[in-house]
Order: structure tokens, then C-alpha cells, then sequence
């Protein structure tokens, strides 16, 4: 391959798994936004979802719209339940018992996802051709690009629920100032189930995508720990800025996938992010598109 | 009085801790009408309105609105039964646009439909608000932002509207503007619990007054008569 054919395919892929990289983001942005709670969970959400979908699909012998709604049932069910038995209990105490106990969550999630998931298996197959598109010379797979234009499609949508919706209103008012959202008249516990059953329905679909692309199993959860540098790189509270942040991830890992790991002798593609993470960090600690707090006094 | 009552506060205790905000408090607003509650800072002036909006839990006293006691009723239930509270400071939504902080002020309501027809009658209520309708909240001018706060409480078609401080850190050109649409505000149904420390402006609007002083209710009675009052003239009107 040509060296500048090259180039072409490392970012058309990297911006590819990116897209999928942005579900799993905004899983765990459209918690933060709501509720300044950082859901330390995501990736064994976003497993816990492909292995229903996988169960759903050998388990129960369902078609793969069968098997999406057998999970988005599940994982809201979870979410509702997890909102209303746990955090509605810790509403009102420190931010950090909250955050604490979706760490707590996340392991309980993996150990018991071991045991009840035993002996189904996680790969979840494309239905779309794998033979890669050649477009002049730069081969994109088809899998992935069909991933990507349904994650492209659900950030849309995500978009439109925030910025046009009643609800979605209500939830920006609620991350902004809780005081003032209960005073126009907003039930915040009602809000944050809604954000929660959000985080189980966008949990499915990354955790799907991520399985058709990236392999499934308990790797999948990986894509968890990728969402850190995305939403620190993007800033906590945007939402274009967690996509590109993803895009950016998802570009970074790729270069450095193909240029740098042969060098070194692989695995460095998967630290780059948290080299970008670190150096954000450093010079723009509420990232990118996040605004640093500003009060009028 | 033999108005009836929209809002009546009965033997009314809040505490913060062992501090005594609010003592034994009664008082009574009549429907489409404005009360003025004056008094220095500390009198427990706010604080009674946020134990009447749910945001701070009153130790005993009932408070009736239209016949229901709303105590121990969480925030957002109050504001659904047209309860609306203009907290001092403002509350604005800094980063949102002002045309979302008016629809955010519509959420009290059940129906979404009459959502255009608030906003026109907003308008004209506050035809300033109508020109900077897509500018960040953040971005206005103190005056207008305290329109903007009056204006979303007005979203809600409240049946109560409690003003907390309007005045406070405006120069004076503004609080006259504001004062003069406070009266207008009546004229849609709507009853004004008014809270001022310029006691001059508040009693030259509002139909009956109370004087709080560390949290208890010191003199009451129509506005004019305790404009009149050598008490009220040399404690809150700065009177010799």
C-alpha cells in the first residue's frame, strides 16, 4: 500500500471506531450532565449489554432486533433499578458515595456477568458483507462503516433530544443548577431515571457496535476505560465535545497502531490516550470544548 | 378582610439548626393581590419563603394554599400547584439561552400546547425580553435578568409569585421599571408575596403589608396606613 494510501486507511479507520467510541462516551456523559456523577461502571455496562444481546441471539435463538430488545428491556430495567434502590438512597449525601458505588456496581457486574453468562458465547456476527470497500485504493470495512453511520445516527438524535426536547430541557436545567430546576416545576428523580434508562438504551448499542467491530467477550468492557480520555480530551458536559473527542481517540490509536507500535514493538497505540489524557490534563483541565466555571458575582 | 384567602400561614416555626429563622409567623394573602413583607436583613423574610416554596421544612405551622397544606410537599409539587418563588439572586440559568429559560419557566404546567401563548403574553409583559430572545441569560444586563427571572415565574401562570429581593442591586432608574410592572402582574391573576428592603417602594405597591422583625410579625395592616406609621417612617423608611 502507498504510503499516503496508508495514512488514509489509519484515520477512516481510527474515525470509525471512533464513532463507536462516542456511544460509549455519551453512556457516560449523559450521566454526568445530569447529575455531576462520574460512572465509573460504563465499560461493564456497555459488556453487560453485549452479553444480553449475545444471549439473546445463541441463548434464545432470537433474530438481532429480537435479541437489541431483549437487552434495551434489560439494561433499563437495570438502570431503573439501580437508580431507585441505590442512588435515590444516596440523593443528597456527598457526590462521592455515589461515585463509589458505581464502582462497587461495576465489579459486581463483571463477577455475576461470569457466572450467569457461562457458556454462552459473546461474539455477536455482521450481518453486512465483511469483504472491505475499496475507495481509490484505501480498503474501509464495511462493518465498520455501517457501525459508525448508526452511531452517527444515534449521536443525532441524542443531539435533538437534548437541545429540542422538553426533556431534554429539563435535564440541561437540572446539570446546571438542581435548586433552580425543582423550582420550574422539574421532579429530579423522575429526570434521572430517564437519564439512567438513556445510559442502558446507548449501552446496548455500543456495547452491539463494539462487539461486531472490536470482538466481544469481556474486552468489550475495555471500551470502557477508553471513554476517560475521550470525556477528559472532549470536556465532562459537551456533547460535540465528546464526539470529537472520540474521533480524536479513535484517529490517535490508529496512527499509532500503524506507525508507531511496529517500532516498538506493539501496545503503545493503547497508551497514547492516556498520554493525550495526562497532557490535557495539564493544559486544559476542563478540556477542549468544556468551559472552565464562571460566575457572574 | 373578607377577601378570600389564597395563601394563609398559620403559627409558622422554621430553624436552621438551633437558630430560630422564622417564630410563630401568621399571615394572609389575599387572591390577586400584593402583600409586601419588609423588614431588616435577618427578619426571616426569605426564609419564610422558602419554607413556603418546600425549600427549607418549617418545624410546626401549616401553610394553606387554597385549603391544602403544602408541608413537607417536595419543591417541584409546589411549583405544580402555580407556587411559584423568584428566589433573591435571581436563579438564572447563566448558559442557557433566554427563550429556555422562559420554557424551562413553562414546565410547571401540565399542557405543552399553550407553551407560544405564555411567551407572547411574557412579551408583552417584558417587551425587552422579546429582542434578546436567543442571548445566553448570562449575558444580560442586571435589570434584565431580573425581568427575566419574573418573566419565567410567570411562565407558570402562578397563582402566587414570591419576589425575593427584586430591587436589590439595581440602580434606581430599574427598580422604578420593575415596580411598575409588579402592579401588572395582578392584572393576569396573579397574588404577589412581595420581599423588599426598600420598604418605601414595596408598601407604595402592595395592597397590605407586614413588618417582620427577628422572625416575628411586628405590625401588619394596609401598606398605606404603615407608610403613615412613625414605627415604619423612622425604622425602614429612614424617616428622622
Amino acid at each position: 500500500m502507498p504510503d499516503l494510501a496508508f495514512l488514509a486507511f489509519l484515520v477512516v479507520d481510527g474515525a470509525l471506531a471512533g464513532a463507536i467510541y462516542a456511544l460509549a462516551a455519551l453512556a457516560f456523559v449523559v450521566v454526568y450532565k445530569a447529575s455531576r456523577m462520574i460512572n465509573f461502571a460504563v465499560g461493564e455496562w456497555i459488556m453487560l449489554a453485549s452479553r444480553m444481546v449475545a444471549s439473546g441471539l445463541h441463548g434464545f435463538g432470537f433474530g438481532l432486533g429480537g435479541a437489541l430488545g431483549l437487552a434495551c428491556v434489560g439494561m433499563v430495567a437495570l438502570a431503573m433499578a439501580f437508580n431507585r434502590v441505590v442512588l435515590r438512597r444516596l440523593f443528597g449525601q456527598s457526590l462521592l458515595s455515589s461515585i463509589m458505588v458505581t464502582i462497587g456496581l461495576g465489579i459486581l457486574l463483571r463477577g455475576s456477568a461470569a457466572i450467569v453468562f457461562a457458556g454462552i458465547p459473546p461474539r455477536i456476527t455482521s450481518p453486512v458483507p465483511l469483504e472491505p470497500l475499496v475507495i481509490r485504493g484505501v480498503p474501509v470495512s464495511i462493518d465498520k462503516l455501517v457501525a459508525a453511520m448508526i452511531a452517527g445516527a444515534c449521536i443525532i438524535g441524542l443531539g435533538w433530544f437534548f437541545h429540542g426536547s422538553r426533556t431534554g430541557l429539563a435535564l440541561r436545567a437540572i446539570a446546571i443548577d438542581q435548586q433552580v430546576a425543582m423550582a420550574v416545576g422539574i421532579d429530579l428523580h423522575r429526570h434521572f431515571a430517564i437519564a439512567w434508562a438513556l445510559v442502558g438504551v446507548l449501552s446496548v448499542l455500543a456495547g452491539t457496535l463494539g462487539s461486531v467491530v472490536l470482538g466481544g467477550g469481556f474486552g468489550i468492557g475495555l471500551l470502557g476505560l477508553k471513554v476517560f480520555p475521550i470525556v477528559i480530551v472532549g470536556g465532562l458536559d459537551s456533547l460535540l465535545g465528546t464526539i470529537v473527542g472520540a474521533l480524536v481517540i479513535g484517529i490517535l490509536e490508529s496512527l499509532t497502531a500503524g506507525y508507531i507500535d511496529p517500532l516498538v514493538g506493539g501496545g503503545f497505540s493503547h497508551v497514547a490516550p492516556y498520554v493525550v489524557l495526562i497532557a490535557t490534563l495539564l493544559v486544559r483541565p476542563y478540556g477542549l470544548f468544556g468551559r472552565p466555571d464562571v460566575e457572574r458575582v | 378582610m373578607n377577601v378570600p384567602a389564597l395563601l394563609e400561614i398559620e403559627d409558622l416555626h422554621v430553624s436552621y439548626g438551633r437558630i430560630r429563622a422564622v417564630q410563630g409567623v401568621s399571615l394572609t394573602v389575599p387572591d390577586a393581590a400584593i402583600v409586601a413583607l419588609i423588614g431588616a436583613n435577618g427578619a426571616g423574610k426569605s426564609t419564610l419563603l422558602r419554607a413556603i416554596s418546600g425549600i427549607v421544612r418549617p418545624r410546626r405551622g401549616a401553610v394553606r394554599f387554597l385549603g391544602e397544606d403544602l408541608v413537607g410537599l417536595p419543591v417541584h409539587q409546589i411549583a405544580r400547584r402555580h407556587v411559584i418563588h423568584v428566589p433573591e439572586g435571581r436563579g438564572m440559568l447563566a448558559r442557557m439561552t433566554v427563550l429556555e429559560n422562559l420554557r424551562l419557566g413553562g414546565f410547571a404546567r401540565s399542557g405543552h400546547a399553550s407553551t407560544a401563548l405564555e411567551l407572547d403574553r411574557v412579551f408583552a409583559l417584558f417587551p425587552v425580553l422579546s429582542q434578546r430572545r436567543g442571548q445566553l441569560a448570562g449575558s444580560l444586563s442586571g435589570g434584565e435578568q431580573q425581568m427575566l427571572a419574573i418573566a419565567r415565574g410567570m411562565m407558570a401562570r402562578p397563582r402566587l409569585l414570591m419576589l425575593d429581593e427584586p430591587s436589590l442591586g439595581l440602580a434606581p432608574l430599574l427598580v422604578r421599571e420593575i415596580f411598575r410592572i409588579i402592579p401588572r402582574l395582578t392584572a393576569e391573576g396573579t397574588a404577589v408575596l412581595l420581599v423588599e428592603q426598600n420598604a418605601r417602594m414595596a408598601l407604595q405597591c402592595a395592597a397590605h403589608a407586614y413588618v417582620l422583625q427577628t422572625g416575628r410579625v411586628v405590625l401588619s395592616g394596609p401598606a398605606a396606613d404603615l407608610l403613615a406609621t412613625p414605627e415604619v417612617q423612622r425604622a425602614y423608611l429612614g424617616a428622622g
